[in-house]
């Protein structure tokens, strides 16, 4: 069935300004898989007769049973765009005219559940287009707007798809106008987003969603037709002898036509005159429905006839929604009018890497990498970013999949293979090596090619052992990082596991291994007291991770625990005093205090809003304008932490110390230490200032190395957040439920029960369902889906979105607070000693 | 009753008459092997082992800071000795355990011994005419302090000598290990007076960003006459002079090492360095 061959994919990989790389984002349920098997069908894979009912893209077992995309999957096709619609290109970026009207497309389909959210964003790094789709008659929910948003943080620009028309006509039998207004409101929805997180003035340009453009799809991907307003301003252009792009600003908006004067108007002054979009778009459809649905068959042949269709004889047998969806697929192939926005209106890699580049690469952005990225040069050096890793049929072992920026990767071309942790002039986390084959990712399949060039998305082997989950691939010697992803969820849900044959453990340690590969955000971390935790973003995902760690990583039956969450220490107060520590031969001295970060910028530091690499005088005076810190000492921040990114800040107050350089790294990795593994229970520090106030230091060098300052720094450290108020913090959930009015007072009771308050409350606009949005704490939310549903008669559905960190009430240093209990089974877990280190430990007298 | 003994230069037999009868009636001998190391295998221990006609327990940085308690405890009771190479109290490390010692109430006592800072005598430069002694440390990917160099500066510009002691790590902490939350330690390392001359000679040609730019680059730079000193106090012991860089690639063997960058000589100093010189034929024009 595969209509065109690898050599004829590679042909076309060379001609960069006829790729698009896209990937398919929704909220869950909205039908991404569904409808990308309309492109599947179209590209010949798949029989047409199945589209829509195969959900090709959805190559596990589980993904196919339960009906939900758990990984991202990309395959590639080719479409060839006719010789009319070719003039409509824009740019000679994107199309090579003169040569071929062939397109390449590579296209990611990924999950729409929150928990699987690190997925899209991996599939958002190699790719340069979005097709959001958002079902018609819910409409935007959060997950639509997390990955939208994530998409244009990432400079992709978005196209977008009204799905499930076919529910909004058959279901809820909405009204021509009634439907228009739907429609107007969800690109206006769309348009708030994008306005909110992009700048026309940006270097992507005005991304908004505009019918009239021909970048706003409608249709049904269960039934595989779909059209965008060129579809139809194509039917009426000769007709009306209007020009084929004026026309399409008159099918949407408020554009009038009065059929019985043949006049448009720009507003409705009389009852004759008819929305454009209703007469032309939707009377044809709903004529078609009428006919069909209420069988009858005079009217649907007269139709057909109008419409030039022509049934086989054994499809005129058919009726009702059979017949309909045929009728539907021959006039309007999802395929064709999927395939032509994507070639239309999403950027070719020549065009986006011009402007992603910046994104993308942590160089200085004329080096000779940063240039060759820019220009999608495949004769330059090789940039590869490795997004995620797939698994092969071969057990254990993996393909590692990304998106060659430059260059052309090649088999058993020597490479160097950069980790996160990678330092440009270092060592760390660098391997020089083959790749032993490239491979191109086709769904189920895979198909060996020879060498990939810049622009193109594929698949290597013989990388995965070493790399954790993503990095660099690069022949460049100074080639510096590609920006690691930045994931919009955290894993802050977490399980302990341990085999239930404990002659299994090596087997289980293996899986982990294997299982920290396979997933983009998935977390194996072994504790002290030597439990093995797994850590995702939430039930659902560590529901997932723990199946394949069973069935595929470990293959041996293991136990698990009840699921904790994450804390996080904090402090409340300002230490209430300057805490003195001294170095084991006592003759270096520091002293330092914590205080609590003002409200809003733990969260800013997290966004990146504020973070390590700014330029330090831009962002003093952020810090100095939006948080009230003094200029002076908001310039002299040493570094952030945890990793050195976390949203805790060390701030130099000393005045005129000599030499305070030469300990400054040492006091900087005490720092990151201990707001790793805080003092309350070794969770992450969250939200502290410390401040380094003033240091007593030995006359020789040799007296102050890291050996001496480093543990004095952690002690001190630590006594600065003792002295400070310690609080914890728990995770926070947004919860966005579905559902109709009856179940609305089963939620709130549920919710209470869970510590959980309402903050919104709405319904949806056009349908009798409502939306309560809620705050959550995640430690309450284990087995909340289910409790949702017992109590709503299973007719509500809760999203859940990490949201923020809140401070859990009570002091966790008295005894028998709910902190205090937290800190104690924390501990407990890690194998830590009992009870929170006392004071006197930390801090030192004069 | 605490005893702090020092053994001298280097050889087990070093150590004083007083020192060693001291040492033998004691009820614990602690030998402290982190600031210097007798001459011989293991750190010298078996042949002071011999010498003493008893065990001694092994000292390193960690037992004398952070498990000091555990000494001072038993020196309440009984006599407890600490054997420190060179001078006890020539090096700044052992006055914290002196200053808890008098907290606790507990007598001590010093015997003292010869040091590297008065041995240096052995090159004939006057012991008078030397200034604040430094110590180079081994330099790491992250770390690189450069404020001996400053000290040095300091010296020469009032005319004085300098003695370099030069770093040593044995069983230091492997820092990376333990913020992992293991223990584990650094192998042992000496530094040679060509690795001590190399890093100089790094700092001196290469500006560092965040000092301040001194006026007085002249009196200190790679052709400043130094002398490198191996094993002094032994039967082995090696001196040889010649300007910084050439003591870049010196190789003076076995440990430990020390280096002194001279000031301007007197007569009877440029004599008797000479015979250490490298390079005779030039030395004399200096």
């Amino acid at each position: 069935m595969v209509n065109f061959t690898i050599d004829e994919v590679r042909g076309m990989m060379d001609k960069k300004t006829n790729i698009r790389n896209m990937s398919v984002i929704a909220h869950v349920d909205h039908g991404k898989s569904t409808l990308t098997d309309s492109l599947v069908s179209k590209a010949g894979i798949i029989a047409q007769s199945k589209a829509g009912e195969m959900r090709f893209t959805d190559t596990r077992k589980d993904e196919q049973e339960r009906c939900i995309t758990i990984k991202s999957t990309a395959i590639t096709m080719y479409f060839e765009l006719s010789e009319s619609d070719v003039q409509l290109v824009k740019g000679a970026e994107q199309i090579n005219k003169e040569k071929t009207r062939g397109f390449l497309i590579n296209l990611i389909d990924s999950p729409g559940h929150v928990d699987f959210s690190s997925e899209v964003t991996a599939a958002l790094r190699v790719t340069d287009g979005a097709l959001v789709v958002v079902d018609a008659v819910s409409g935007v929910c959060v997950q639509t707007e997390t990955v939208l948003r994530q998409a244009i943080a990432e400079r992709i620009k978005p196209i977008l798809f009204m799905n499930k028309m076919d529910r909004a006509l058959l279901e809820l039998q909405l009204q021509q106008e009634d439907l228009y207004q739907t429609f107007a409101r969800i690109s206006e929805s769309i348009n708030v987003i994008i306005a909110t997180y992009s700048d026309e003035q940006g270097p992507m340009g005005d991304i908004k969603i505009d019918p009239s453009k021909g970048n706003c799809g409608f249709g049904s991907g269960l039934h595989g037709w779909a059209f965008t307003l060129k579809q139809f301003a194509e039917m009426y252009a000769a007709k009306f002898g209007i020009d084929l792009e004026k026309l399409m600003n008159r099918l949407w908006g408020e554009n009038f036509y009065n059929p019985k004067t043949k006049k448009w108007s720009k507003q409705k002054t009389s009852a004759d005159e008819m929305r454009s979009f209703n007469f032309f778009v939707l009377d044809p459809l709903y004529k078609i429905f009428d006919a069909v649905m209420n069988f009858k068959k005079e009217e649907t042949d007269k139709l057909l006839q109008k419409l030039n269709i022509e049934l086989k004889l054994e499809d005129k047998e058919k009726e009702g929604k059979h017949l309909l969806r045929i009728i539907l697929q021959k006039w309007l192939p999802a395929g064709e009018v999927l395939f032509q926005m994507i070639t239309l209106h999403l950027p070719s890699p020549a065009t986006a890497q011009k402007y992603r580049m910046e994104m993308l690469y942590e160089g200085p952005h004329d080096d000779e990498a940063a240039v060759a990225i820019k220009n999608c040069d495949p004769e330059g050096p090789l940039m590869m970013y490795i997004s995620k890793m797939v698994p092969t049929s071969d057990k254990g072992r993996f393909y590692a999949f990304g998106r060659v920026f430059s260059g052309k990767v090649q088999t058993g071309q020597k490479v160097r293979i950069m980790g996160p942790n990678y330092v440009p002039g270092k060592k760390d986390d660098l391997y020089e090596k083959s790749i032993q084959r490239t491979v191109l990712m086709m769904g189920r399949n895979t198909e060996a090619i020879e060498d990939v060039p810049s622009g193109n998305i594929c698949g290597l082997v013989g990388v995965d052992q070493f790399l954790v989950k993503t990095g660099t691939i690069s022949t460049f010697k100074d080639a510096h990082n590609l920006k690691v992803m930045k994931f919009s969820v955290s894993p802050v849900v977490r399980v302990a596991v341990e085999p239930k044959n404990p002659a299994d453990l090596p087997k289980l340690v293996e899986g982990l291994k294997r299982l920290a590969k396979s997933d983009p955000m998935v977390q194996c971390i072994i504790e002290e007291s030597g439990e093995h935790i797994i850590a995702g973003a939430g039930e659902l995902h560590l529901e997932i991770c723990l199946k394949d760690l069973e069935e595929d990583h470990a293959c041996i039956p293991i136990k698990t625990s009840d699921p904790v969450v994450s804390y996080r220490e904090t402090v409340s107060e300002t230490s209430s005093e300057i805490c003195l520590s001294k170095s084991p031969n006592k003759h270096n001295r520091l002293y330092m205090s914590a205080t609590p970060m003002p409200d809003g910028l733990a969260e800013d530091i997290d966004s990146g809003e504020i973070s390590a690499k700014q330029e330090f005088k831009a962002r003093g005076r952020i810090l100095a304008d939006k948080y009230g810190y003094d200029v002076g000492e908001a310039r002299k921040i040493w570094c952030f932490g945890p990793d050195v990114e976390g949203p805790n800040i060390l701030m130099d107050v000393t005045k005129g110390v000599q030499y305070l350089n030469e300990i400054k790294d040492s006091v900087i990795a005490g720092f990151q230490w201990s707001t790793k593994e805080g003092v309350l229970c070794e969770e992450n520090c969250r939200g502290i200032r410390f401040n380094v106030h003033d240091v007593t230091l030995h006359a020789d060098a040799i007296h102050r190395g890291g050996g001496q300052i480093i543990p004095t720094a952690r002690r001190c450290f630590y006594a600065c957040v003792l002295t400070a108020a310690p609080r914890l913090m728990e995770p926070v959930y947004l919860v966005e439920i579905q559902c109709p009015e009856a179940a609305v007072g089963g939620i709130y009771g549920v919710l209470n029960r869970r510590r959980g308050h309402v903050i919104e409350e709405n319904q949806v606009v056009g349908t009798p369902m409502f939306v309560v949005k809620a705050y959550l704490p995640v430690n309450e939310s284990f087995g909340f889906t289910a409790d949702l549903r017992s109590n709503t008669g299973g007719q509500a559905f809760p999203q859940c979105v990490f949201d923020h960190w809140q401070i859990l009430p009570g002091d966790p240093l008295e005894a028998n607070s709910k902190p205090s209990q937290v800190v104690a089974t924390t501990r407990k877990r890690k194998g830590l000693k009992e009870g929170i280190p006392d004071l006197s430990n930390y801090l030192d007298k004069l | 009753m605490l005893y702090l003994i020092g053994l001298g230069l280097g050889e087990v037999e070093d150590i004083g008459v007083r020192g060693l009868r001291i040492a033998k009636a004691a009820k614990r001998v602690y030998f402290e092997m982190y600031t210097s190391l007798l001459h011989g295998p293991n750190g010298g221990i078996p042949q002071l082992e011999a010498l003493l006609g008893r065990s001694v327990i092994p000292a390193d940085r960690e037992v004398l800071e952070e498990k000091a308690a555990d000494i001072l405890e038993g020196a309440l009771t009984d006599d407890v000795a600490v054997l420190v190479v060179g001078d006890p109290m020539a090096a700044t490390t052992h006055s914290d355990l002196i200053l808890r010692a008098r907290e606790w109430n507990i007598a001590v006592e010093i015997i003292h011994n010869a040091s590297i800072i008065s041995a240096v005598g052995c090159t004939g430069l006057q012991v008078y005419r030397f200034g604040a002694v430094v110590s180079i440390c081994f330099w790491t990917d992250d770390w690189r302090p450069r404020s001996f160099c400053h000290h040095i500066k300091e010296n020469l510009k009032r005319g004085l000598h300098t003695l370099c002691l030069l770093d040593i790590r044995v069983r230091e902490p492997d820092m990376k290990a333990l913020m992992r939350g293991r223990k584990e330690y650094e192998p042992a390392r000496f530094m040679t007076v060509a690795q001590a001359a190399s890093q100089l000679v790094e700092i001196l040609t290469t500006a560092a960003e965040d000092e301040p730019q001194e006026n007085d680059k002249d009196c200190f730079s790679v052709d400043t006459l130094c002398i490198g000193l191996a094993r002094v106090g032994l039967s082995t012991e090696k001196l040889v002079a010649g300007p910084l860089k050439s003591l870049v690639d010196v190789e003076l063997g076995g440990p430990l090492h020390s280096l002194i960058v001279c000031g301007p000589l007197h007569p009877l100093e440029h004599d008797f360095v000479k015979q250490f010189a490298l390079d005779s034929a030039s030395f004399s024009s200096q």
